[in-house]
């Protein structure tokens, strides 16, 4: 059967599917490890079978949606997002002053604002939105021919001011994640590589002076505890020494699905948010662990050579920085909970509970597929905004 | 110039990959350490060391008599508990099986455990989880608990722990008031679950209400924890229980609890104490009084409303149940025909037979359908509607009025008052007495007995018939569809000596309040009608041809002091038959087979409603003797005898105990003062 290049169905069939499979094989995979941490084979109470699926079911129910909206996004024309990214930015900088100004406080930290019955996180916007709009700045930059240190230079401030917001708050974790995406697109537009490393230098150099000056106490004893757990086994360290148990304990293949016995203690917070690796690592075990990881690794290459292959910068720059931040969620959530990076709020994506991040990747993940449907457009200024 | 980055992208990609590579790798490089190179020190670890908090029973509140003697107090117990999983490390079920049971064979000689009890503990012990203490055996004596102590070192697992064991220590008289407290099972803990969650006004989907939960929980499975299966232990529970503390353990690699640290700081709060208006002498002198006959009584202060007395027998010593009871004497128990187990006195629905007719007479007198003057003939039977029926005196008592009707307990007169009167007012009056209501009186169980009229008959389930005009002849002398419980009798009997002033019955005085809104009030009658009620009743024990004449004397020898000297009661005797009488079981003259001829299953029980003393009511009582035959020969001289008792110790002249507050802040502040 033919099918007419021009329909929607045409479009549905060019769909990266790989991608989109993987991608659902992975959330099928979270809700399992989220059913377990809801679950255990012998209660602690009981020593019976308790099931509790509503994380799980949770987790379906919101991956469903977003699935549709990453479909939607993927669907409508890349030039359609490319004209919203400025708008799309400002937009997100109003509301970063708005937080700054009327935000909720909520932990010791104000990142939520309420605007009637809504209740947005707009830094989580952001992850997404300074890595569009600096690519949008750059695709109009190539167009036009200029080049210059200088061009370099305003993209970097297009986003650093978004993440002194959300340093301010303070959410480091979303900073840097927001830091990294939009630094990773000056890097693919081509800054010198000379720079490149006088930066990560000049940081390195700057690393102690920051530590003592620039950081919050719980910031800093997060790092301390980092390399000594011990040192306060029921203070800061807890968490990631129980969480060490149970990874550690996991051996080679695992303890059996839902025969992790740390959760039932009930030791480790946050164990089906930020900490859920520790479950897959636990019951799943080493072998567990590296079928997790090459599942990110296959994303991680595909949304590469989606970028490689989009004849527009726009295309590219976002695709590539969208891959940046997939690393960076995969390799800070996973690094902070094996005890090799301080901890960080950052979920692991597609497996945590919870409602923003998901948001966030599967967005991500709408716009990766529109780049890989319109890589053939090489999206010239005309009818842009 | 696009061109640039086109060029430049494949060489960015690549340092992109390889960075990423990298990440991967280092992770990787961790996961290997810790899952393949360090396993066995996290799993050891996973198992090791840790300051744990584990739940503290808290002391349970005390329960006390008016007198301030200690009915449910909490003494000291010695108890010994197993730790599966230190018992046997082993992941292989079979050794698993043989280690443990090892250890509780061992365990087992020492405390001279029986062979079905060591099958269940290895039942138990090797059930998962294993991180949790089995109960092995408690209430031990000094030298088990000094033994199991020395020998624990070599018992992998074992460990003999102090802790706080309910007792009863006046045994079997309170079994069915107080109740008893057990190990909790799966129900007891979901029910605790239930009520704290809703105590605290939260949910299980809230993270608060899921930690409350599992708190709760660990609590009651603790090995020292029991929860009050019934009576005031049960109804009680969550003021009786206290807010548990916790106790930090520090616990080695392989589960054994090291040590215990200091944990004052987290110590938990005792449980309310709890004061009953029941005098413990009357109780007991009660139960004495019934000796083997099984039955119960109900004693009620007039003046105060309190119950002071309130007892069913036989009944059974609830300390066999602290521990668990074997189930073999749990059979005999369930099993005899004198029912111990049953709370006779607020469970028991029986017919109130001829104590009824204080209400049809009231009603009589109150609706104007008789004049207390108005005669009827008791030829010994009477004809109404479509039979004959019975007076139980088959000669007759000639004319009658209210007076002598009461005084001989004349069925003919009452099935006349009953006729005239009409069902919906006999009805309005039971109520007003107190029938038909089941009392909160803060222990569990409770019924409520029939005061039945044309609605209820019509909507009860299993009649849903209208109400015949016979129905009211045989409501006259109290058979038929009436029926109350003896705790219903006694607040009768109360309401009557006592008029509409008389307050509220109520058990408990102080720890838990015990609110009923639900209660009838009496509400005022006519000038006269309870007066001629009181006449009558006197004169059933005082006058002579009363059925109960024999019993009317409290103070034969005049030594009580004023304003009791000389005394007297006022009753009211009734006999309820336990089967219907068949015609071939009458004799030629119509006579029923008399009970001492027949077996004791089939026997009328022996019904007595009294007050004292007659001049001035102040204690009321209610006697049933189950299966005890005429209640003015076998119930009424106990009631007597309960009466003049209880002028004799006279509780109600006394305020009721009021415990000592345990202010835990109070009491470290003393104790933290240096001598100067």
């Amino acid at each position: 059967m033919m099918i007419r290049k021009d329909t929607l169905l045409y479009k549905v069939t060019q769909l990266h599917w790989f991608l989109l499979l993987t991608i659902i094989a992975m959330a099928m995979f979270g809700s399992l490890i989220l059913f377990s941490a809801g679950s255990s084979a012998h209660d602690l109470e009981t020593g019976l079978l308790k099931i509790d699926a509503r994380y799980a079911m949770d987790h379906i129910f919101r991956f469903t949606i977003m699935l549709g909206v990453a479909l939607f996004v993927a669907l409508l024309p890349l030039r359609l997002w490319a004209a919203l990214a400025y708008p799309g930015y400002a937009l997100g900088i109003v509301l970063l002053f708005g937080v700054e100004v009327a935000g909720n406080i909520v932990n010791g930290s104000q990142r939520w604002l309420t605007i009637g019955p809504l209740t947005l996180q707009p830094s989580e916007l952001m992850k997404i939105a300074v890595p569009l709009a600096v690519a949008r700045y750059y695709h109009q930059v190539f167009s036009s021919g200029r080049t210059s240190l200088w061009i370099h230079i305003v993209a970097l401030i297009m986003v650093l001011i978004p993440v002194g917001f959300v340093l301010k708050q303070p959410d480091l974790g979303t900073a840097l994640m927001i830091l990294g995406a939009g630094c990773s697109v000056i890097f693919f537009a081509g800054i010198s590589l000379r720079i490149v490393g006088g930066i990560i230098v000049l940081l390195i150099a700057m690393a102690p002076v920051v530590y003592f000056f620039g950081l919050h106490d719980y910031q800093r004893e997060r790092i301390h505890t980092m390399w000594d757990p011990a040192a306060d086994p029921l203070g800061a360290g807890y968490q990631l020494q129980q969480g060490m148990i149970a990874i550690g304990s996991g051996g080679l293949a695992g303890k059996g699905f839902m025969e992790g016995a740390q959760k039932e203690l009930e030791y480790i917070p946050e164990q089906h948010t930020d900490f859920i690796f520790t479950i897959v690592a636990e019951e799943f075990g080493f072998a567990g662990s590296m079928v997790m990881l090459a599942a990110w690794a296959i994303a991680i290459v595909q949304g590469m050579s989606i970028a490689s292959s989009s004849r527009s910068s726009f295309g590219a720059l976002a695709a590539a920085s969208f891959t940046t931040t997939l690393l960076l969620y995969v390799g800070i959530n996973i690094g902070m909970v094996i005890g090799l990076l301080p901890v960080v709020g950052i979920p692991l994506p597609l497996i945590s509970y919870g409602g923003t991040a998901i948001v966030t990747v599967m967005v991500g993940f709408g716009l990766l597929m529109a780049v890989h449907l319109n890589r053939a457009n090489d999206m010239t200024l005309r009818g842009l905004l | 110039m696009s061109r640039d980055w086109k060029n430049l992208f494949p060489s960015r990609r690549m340092i992109f990959l390889t960075g990423g590579g990298v990440v991967f790798l280092g992770l990787t490089a961790r996961l290997a350490e810790l899952q393949l190179f360090r396993q066995q020190e996290f799993e050891t670890k996973a198992r090791e060391v840790r300051i744990k908090l584990e739940p503290a029973p808290p002391h349970r509140g005390t329960i006390y008599d008016r007198n301030g003697r200690e009915l449910a107090s909490s003494k000291r117990n010695f108890y010994v508990t197993l730790r599966p999983e230190v018992a046997s490390a082993s992941r292989d079920k079979l050794t698993r099986q043989a280690e443990i049971g090892d250890v509780i064979e061992r365990i087992g000689k020492l405390l001279r455990l029986s062979d079905a009890k060591k099958r269940s503990l290895l039942q138990d012990a090797t059930t998962p989880p294993a991180h949790r203490d089995v109960l092995v055996a408690d209430d031990l004596t000094w030298e088990e608990f000094a033994q199991v102590n020395v020998m624990a070192p070599e018992l992998n697992g074992i460990s003999a722990e102090v802790g706080e064991l309910r007792s009863y220590p006046l045994q079997a008289a309170f079994y069915h008031t107080i109740g008893y407290v057990q190990k909790a099972n799966e129900a007891d803990i979901s029910r605790m679950v239930d009520a704290e969650l809703a105590a605290a006004g939260e949910t299980l989907d809230s993270p608060e209400g899921k930690k409350r939960a599992v708190a709760v929980r660990r609590l009651y499975k603790h090995p020292a924890m029991r929860v009050g299966k019934q009576g005031i232990e049960a109804y009680g529970e969550m003021a009786l229980k206290g807010e548990p503390g916790n106790e930090r353990l520090l616990q080695n690699a392989t589960g054994r609890v090291i040590d215990r640290l200091p944990s004052e700081d987290l110590a938990g709060k005792p449980g309310a104490d709890v004061v009953l208006s029941i005098d413990a002498d009357i109780q007991a002198f009660a139960i004495r009084r019934f000796g083997i006959e099984a039955g119960s009584a109900v004693m009620i202060d007039i003046a105060t409303g309190e119950v002071i007395c309130m007892m069913s027998t036989p009944s059974p010593d609830p300390n066999l149940f602290v521990s668990g009871i074997a189930s073999a004497p749990y059979k005999a128990l369930r099993e005899d025909e004198r029912n111990p187990l049953y709370h006779k006195a607020y469970d028991g629905v029986y017919p109130p037979g001829s104590t009824f007719k204080m209400v049809v007479a009231a009603a009589a007198l109150e609706s104007g359908a008789m004049k207390p003057e108005d005669q009827v003939s008791c030829p010994g039977k009477a004809w109404y509607y479509t039979r004959f029926y019975n007076c139980w005196r088959p000669e007759g008592h000639g004319v009658v009025n209210l007076h002598t009707g009461l005084q001989k307990s004349c069925d003919c007169y009452f099935y006349r008052a009953a006729q005239r009167t009409g069902i919906e007012e006999i009805a309005k009056i039971a109520k007003r007495f107190g029938l038909g209501h089941r009392y909160e009186l803060g222990i569990t169980g409770g019924k409520s007995g029939v005061v039945p009229n044309n609605e209820w008959k019509l909507t009860n389930p299993r009649i849903k018939e209208k109400w015949y005009d016979g129905d009211t002849i045989s409501a006259g002398i109290g058979q038929g569809y009436v029926t109350a419980t003896p705790f219903e009798l006694a607040v009768m009997v109360a309401r009557i000596a006592g008029g509409p002033q008389m307050p509220d019955p109520h058990m408990i005085v102080g720890g838990i309040r015990v609110p009923d809104n639900t209660i009838t009030p009496m509400g005022e009658f006519k000038p006269g009608v309870l007066e001629a009620v009181r006449a009558g009743m006197f004169a059933v024990t005082s006058e002579g041809g009363g059925t109960a004449v024999r019993s009317g004397e409290l103070d034969p020898e005049g030594k009580l002091p004023a304003p009791y000297t000389n005394a007297r009661m006022a009753g009211k005797s009734g006999s309820a038959q336990v089967r219907v009488i068949t015609a071939a079981e009458r004799d030629s003259r119509g006579r029923a087979i008399p009970n001492e001829k027949l077996p004791w299953k089939l026997r009328d029980h022996a019904l007595f409603v009294a007050f004292a003393p007659a001049d001035n009511p102040r204690y009321a009582v209610s006697v049933i003797v189950e299966h005890g035959g005429s209640g003015s020969s076998v119930a009424a001289p106990i009631a007597r005898d309960l009466l003049a008792e209880a002028l004799r110790i006279d509780p109600g002249a006394r305020k009721a105990f009021v415990p000592r507050a345990r202010d835990l802040a109070a009491a470290a502040a003393t104790s933290g003062k240096q001598p100067t």
